[in-house]
């Protein structure tokens, strides 16, 4: 708050010298009507300003009382040309002598000044925050909330004023009092002061207005909303927000029997209240410091999200609470590039409920890790804080991040700021070859752990062990081998019996015996390996050896006998497969025999 | 033949070292993740939540450390609780583990992974099971052999009575306890067969660790020296055993003494005293064997017996002398309570009322253990069949946890492990028999038809395939009972309810963080809150406000004012409130929805500790039973009763409500009774706050009158109850 007081001195210092008010300038005529309905003063004032110098005027001020002053939160003007509306330009003010007050200067198009002796209309738009005062200050939970506003009759000018009211609209019927100044009329909820003939410059009669008002009296003390960035499609919006109810305060106990049963028990608190989010919001989460809040709903419609939020409690006059709201939206609507270019455009501050009143709003742009000039537009005077770095998951040399500042923000303050940025394409990259490279050093590490000796002593006895291990795979490795050529053997052997053709099972079975003296001859170079480390393993070998020579011989018998004996016809069928299925349970065994050996060796 | 694969293929071209050792990986891995995965029940359920109540605390002191560092922690004197006394929580906790959480919360940071505290808390119990996985299958492997240790590794990943502690939100000292105390025995198995410093140190270090986690380590303590003890009686005292047992004392408890909280205890207090006595022991014993090599004949005799004489003799004096002078402490009404279950009962109500403390029923060892109540004693016959110094250990073990999970409830954690350890062994000895037998005779049968002894053989592999498919059956059902236990009674957060509505669907009753959270927002920074005491930590932790009493019942005294305030009419309470500087008073309602476990169940144990101390003598629980002698909060109770300040700030305008269709206004659904004084008038305290379905309820403590008096009661008030 101080800090943008600060701020806009800042930047009205330098423009005061020259100002003044132009007494040639004055209202022709004014209508004002100030809205008390909600807990926000909203006003609007239509001026038609006549220009009775002999040159044309550029601006015209506008002012507030020394009792408003500090509550005035948002201002603007506009001027309605052939049913366009054209939005002036305005900024505040200081002039020498009228300290006390608070002016604006609104700027007329470049294109039409206020002409001499012309007129113009003009709109001004205001909101005033805290301007309501609970009167009485502290109320049951049964009664009513009385609001007081204190005001002025008149519409507060630096110029002479012709024809001037002010209209007043509560919304309630329940008025319990307001100040007589004639001429004074009610209708309706709505108090109207005027109209009045010729008034001077700055006239002022407090009156005050006291009356009825149940709308919510909520107010946002702190409101820190976080703005993260990712180029991956993702932003990520999250809004931690202090909540009053700044209404009566509750006097008194609390009863739930009264507030569950009667309607009108509690009529001033807040149970639930709306917020709207951005159409393409997802995954929203609504929590606090001790965890989820179960009681909320989440609507979609066509143009937003509706979150229904409901404290955990019901918010009494002087109670607080409060949350964290978070969510996703695609970064394809806000985000924009072109080449290493982007362009960030995206709204400052968020609607959290209908009337809001925000009065400190931090508000955190966090960027892609490797984003650089960084460039910051925003509507609305805000106080920028020195740029930081924000480290999350996977960030290396940290994510610049904006901080900005703002006071006393109302529904009518939402705006798009917009961000350019330049980001290296390249640094997209850089998170998933982080991740790449931490699994492969990982891997590595445990290759190197598990392949290389790091124990001091030498252990022989293992070195042997896995010596002969990997000297017993090597054999096993071979036997399979003769396997599969002991198989084809026999698949040839086969169709010798069937076919009968010996000169095709001739050339087939030559390849075989090359095959098996070749996987032989492995074997028996390995088995004299083996002997020199392990004779206990070598013997075991050998019997599997002798075992193979046994399979051999067979093998050689069934041959002869299919060859020597079935094709020339030599024996009788039924004698033919008596030794037939001898040979073949013989092989039997002795494979049998051979893959128990073949265990054993492991 | 021709067609039949020649020799066996290995799997994917490994030797079948190889083989095994992915077998294993596999299956351990497996079983880590499970073990993590079966935790999360209320993750998903609910939400990344802290349950229970002592949870509440480690969290709150867990964040007190990664936000202020080790010095602030071990200097905090917390001024939250005990009220006006306060609590020096660096000097009263065992803080392993907040430091472990806080390590890991910093290690993750300084390699910018940004995970919340809380989350780290919640996911920390379910984390440590998985290593105690892997611990478990390591022990047992020392124990046994790796398919028992598979089989062990397999069971504790899903085993309830342990689940019952480490779920994902259960953020207690348990959490990671269980991981150290296994931890501690896989070392000093690993010891006790090598006997190696290096080992023996290693034991130490993890008992170290084990003395910072839990304050079971006791039990550690005591099981080691005993282990010692019946080695040296079995005649199996060795060099191994002396230089294990020596180092692991010596470091151990110098290292343990570096706690805080456990101080000169290890040294003083009757609970340690055994561990000394074998130390001692195992020294004399050590001289002796080495006199015995030097010194021959009668000699010797006459030389044993005077130094047994001067030994014992100087030991039972000094003892003595320490006892009467108080320098070796008694022991604790809890460790009397392991002696003598019926102990607290007649003696210290504080113990009593928690329900963790009550001795276990049957069936909760078969709904916590399942299978394992059978394989246990299998186990412990493989054991005894084939005695070795180890297997002493798990058989001495497992007998003492079972004694202990039989006198209290909560040590049914202790005896999980152990159980899981020896069905393990039991039921991998059986498989590894009868898988034998069943694959020969499948391998076998058709060959061998014509052999003479057929029946015999056959009627083995039939036993075999017939006990191979019982036991796969049971440990399947032991998978899906695991699971359903887990799911259905070990997975509720507690501080949030849930409950079916009529149409089916979930009704969520989130009323005590909605209480918790008015007081943090809406009442004075400094106000002080009086419940009663299971609600201490969690007020300190989420309403961020000053109690009297909370789950740390390490006074007696104050703990009955509290008691006695909350059983005594309004005028008595409320002197004793003022005395005690109370803003709030927080009750627990559950009339409304039918939740059985709040204040008015609780209110005779308020009665009892109140009236358990010289101040609160003359409040006799007798006087709170109905004339038949029955609890009731209808027309029948006491009038005693409906007069307290319990009773009236429970059922202030339930008259009015009405909580079930068909009955009458005020009609208390967890007592079924319409509540006997309907126009509950309070004169001495405020409704502030009460939650949307009545289960928390929040008065405020009027202040004196303006002239500064006594408060007067109203007339009205006071006779009402007529």
């Amino acid at each position: 708050m101080i800090l943008l007081h600060l701020f806009l001195v800042a930047i009205t210092v330098s423009t005061t010298f020259s100002i003044e008010v132009n007494p040639k300038i004055f209202i022709n005529n004014a209508e004002c009507l100030v809205d008390l309905s909600t807990q926000l003063v909203k006003g609007e004032c239509r001026l038609s300003l006549e220009n009775n110098d002999d040159k044309p005027v550029n601006s015209v001020l506008y002012a507030f009382e020394p009792s408003i002053k500090s509550h005035v939160s948002f201002i603007s003007a506009h001027q309605i040309f052939e049913s366009n509306r054209l939005s002036l330009n305005i900024k505040p003010v200081i002039l020498s002598g009228h300290e006390d007050k608070q002016f604006y200067q609104i700027d007329f198009n470049a294109s039409r000044p206020l002409r001499s002796k012309g007129r113009a209309p003009l709109v001004v738009e205001y909101v005033l925050i805290n301007a309501l005062y609970p009167h009485p200050e502290e109320i049951t939970q049964k009664d009513r909330q009385l609001m007081m506003f204190y005001g002025n009759a008149y519409l507060y000018s630096p110029y002479k004023s012709l024809k001037s009211s002010v209209k007043f609209q509560t919304g309630t019927r329940r008025i319990e009092d307001y100040t007589n100044i004639n001429p004074v009329s009610l209708s309706s909820g709505d108090i109207i002061y005027g109209p009045f003939g010729s008034l001077e410059p700055f006239a002022y009669t407090q009156i005050s207005l006291h009356y009825d008002n149940n709308t919510p009296f909520l107010k946002v003390t702190k409101l820190t909303r976080t703005i993260e960035l990712s180029h991956w499609g993702n932003v990520a919006v999250t809004e931690v927000i202090d909540l009053v109810h700044h209404g009566a305060k509750l006097k008194g106990s609390f009863s739930r029997y009264d507030y569950q049963r009667e309607t009108n028990s509690g009529i001033s608190s807040v149970k639930s209240f709306k917020m709207y989010l951005p159409a393409s919001a997802t995954s929203v989460y609504y929590r606090d410091v001790i965890g989820n809040i179960s009681t909320s709903n989440q609507r979609t419609l066509l143009d937003s999200v509706e979150l229904d939020i409901r404290p955990r409690f019901p918010l009494f006059g002087g109670w607080k609470t409060h949350y964290t709201i978070g969510y996703n939206v695609p970064a394809y609507e806000y985000l924009y590039n072109s080449g290493e270019d982007y362009f960030l455009k995206m709204r400052l501050v968020d609607h959290l409920y209908d009337n809001m009143i925000i009065e400190d709003v931090t508000v955190r742009i966090i960027l892609p890790e490797g984003s650089v000039n960084l460039d910051l537009k925003t509507t609305h005077p805000i106080v920028r804080l020195p740029d930081s770095l924000h480290y999350t998951y996977l960030d290396t040399i940290g994510r610049p991040t904006i901080q900005l500042q703002m006071s006393n923000v109302v529904e009518s303050h939402i705006s798009d700021f917009e961000l350019k940025y330049k980001f290296p394409k390249v640094f997209m990259f850089h998170e998933p070859l982080i991740v790449i490279i931490a699994i492969y050093i990982l891997f590595l590490t445990v290759i190197i752990w598990v392949r290389l000796d790091f124990s001091i002593a030498k252990d022989g006895q293992s070195e042997t062990r896995q010596r002969i291990s990997g000297i017993i795979s090597a054999i096993i490795h071979h036997f399979e081998r003769r396997a599969s050529v002991y198989n084809s053997w026999d698949e040839t052997l086969n169709k010798l019996k069937h076919s009968k053709d010996v000169s095709a099972y001739n050339t087939a079975s030559k390849q075989i015996q090359a095959d098996y003296k070749n996987e032989s001859t492995s074997i028996n170079e390995l088995a004299t390996k083996l002997k020199t480390e392990s004779s206990e393993l070598s013997d075991k070998l050998n019997e599997v050896q002798k075992a193979e020579k046994n399979l051999k011989e067979l093998f050689g018998q069934t041959q002869s006998l299919y060859i020597d004996k079935l094709i020339t016809g030599k024996v009788g069928r039924n004698q033919f497969v008596d030794l037939d299925s001898g040979l073949k349970r013989k092989k039997d065994e002795c494979l049998e025999k051979i893959n128990q050996l073949l265990k054993s060796l492991n | 033949m021709s067609s039949n694969v020649l020799y066996k293929p290995l799997v994917l071209g490994m030797s079948s070292e190889k083989q095994e050792s992915f077998l294993k990986m596999t299956i351990l891995t497996t079983a880590a993740v499970l073990s993590f995965a079966t935790r999360l029940f209320s993750v998903l359920r609910f939400e990344s939540v802290i349950h229970e109540f002592d949870p509440y605390f480690n969290y709150r002191t867990t964040q007190y450390l990664a936000e202020e560092g080790f010095y602030k922690f071990h200097n905090w004197f917390d001024d939250r609780a005990w009220y006006p006394l306060g609590r020096i929580i660096g000097g009263t906790i065992y803080p392993g583990l907040m430091i472990t959480s806080t390590v890991i919360y910093n290690t993750l940071h300084f390699i910018n992974l940004t995970l919340e505290i809380r989350n780290i808390c919640v996911f920390l119990a379910p984390l440590f099971s998985s290593f105690t996985t892997i611990i478990t299958f390591l022990l047992t492997k020392e124990l046994k052999d790796t398919r028992a240790g598979l089989i062990a590794a397999a069971m504790i990943a899903i085993v309830p009575g342990y689940i019952s502690r480490s779920v994902a939100g259960s953020y207690d000292n348990e959490a990671i306890a269980i991981f150290c105390m296994l931890l501690t025995y896989y070392a000093w198995i690993k010891s006790v067969k090598t006997g190696s410093i290096l080992w023996s140190a290693f034991t130490a270090l993890a008992y170290f660790y084990m003395v910072s986690s839990w304050g079971g380590y006791v039990f550690l303590i005591n099981l080691i020296p005993m282990h010692v003890f019946v080695l040296m009686v079995t005649g199996r005292f060795s060099h191994r055993i002396y230089v294990a047992y020596s180092t692991v004392y010596c470091i151990g408890t110098i290292l343990s003494m570096q706690i805080s909280f456990v101080g000169f205890q290890p040294v003083q207090t009757s609970e340690h005293m055994m561990a000394l006595g074998v130390f001692g022991l195992c020294q004399i014993l050590g001289g002796i064997n080495y006199m015995r090599t030097k010194i021959v004949g009668d000699d010797f005799q006459t030389l044993l017996q005077f130094i047994i004489y001067l030994i014992g003799g100087v030991v039972i004096a000094f003892g003595t002398l320490l006892t009467i002078t108080g320098k070796i402490a008694p022991w604790t009404g809890r460790f009397y309570t392991l002696l003598d279950p019926s102990y607290a009962k007649n003696h210290i109500p504080i113990i009593a009322s928690v329900s963790e403390h009550q001795p276990t029923s049957w069936s909760s060892f078969y709904f916590d253990l399942h299978i394992q109540v059978f394989l246990f004693p299998v186990g412990l016959y493989f054991c005894f069949s084939k005695l070795t110094d180890a297997n002493i250990f798990v058989i001495l073990y497992g007998v003492t946890s079972i004694y202990f999970a039989g006198v209290m409830v909560r040590l049914m954690l202790v005896l999980a492990p152990v159980m899981c350890i020896l069905s393990g062994i039991g039921a991998s000895s059986m498989l590894s028999t009868y898988m034998t037998q069943y694959l020969e005779s499948s391998s076998k049968v058709p060959e061998k038809k014509l052999k003479k002894n057929e029946t015999s053989k056959s009627m083995k592999s039939e036993i075999a395939t017939a006990f191979v498919t019982m036991l796969t059956f049971m440990l399947i059902s032991y998978v899906f009972h695991c699971t359903w236990v887990t799911s259905e009674a070990y997975s509720s957060p507690s501080i949030v309810l849930s409950a079916r509505s009529h149409d089916g669907s979930q009704v969520i009753f989130d009323d005590f963080r909605e209480a918790y959270y008015w007081l943090r927002m809406n009442t004075a920074e400094d106000a002080r809150v009086m419940s009663w005491w299971d609600y201490g930590y969690q007020i300190t932790a989420m309403a961020n406000r000053t109690i009297l009493v909370d789950n740390n019942t390490w006074n007696n005294t104050h703990i009955s004012r509290v008691g006695q305030a909350m059983s005594s009419g309004e005028d008595e309470a409320y002197e004793i409130m003022r005395e005690l500087d109370v803003d709030y008073v927080l009750v627990i309602f559950g009339g409304v929805v039918g939740y059985s476990s709040d204040d008015i169940n609780k209110f005779l144990w308020m009665v009892r500790i109140g009236g358990s101390t010289e101040k609160g003598r003359h409040i006799k629980e007798s006087d709170y039973y109905s004339p038949s002698g029955e609890f009731r909060v209808d027309k029948e109770g006491s009038k005693k009763l409906k007069n307290s300040l319990m009773y009236k700030m429970c059922y202030y305008r339930f008259g009015q409500v009405f909580s079930e269709g068909g009955k009458p206004a005020g009609y208390d659904r967890v007592r079924n009774a319409e509540i006997g004084v309907k126009n509950v008038t309070l004169h001495v305290v405020d409704e502030a706050y009460t939650t949307e379905h009545w289960l928390v309820r929040i008065y405020r403590v009027k202040d004196y009158d303006n002239r500064g008096g006594k408060m007067k009661p109203n007339k009205v008030s006071t006779y009402y109850e007529q």
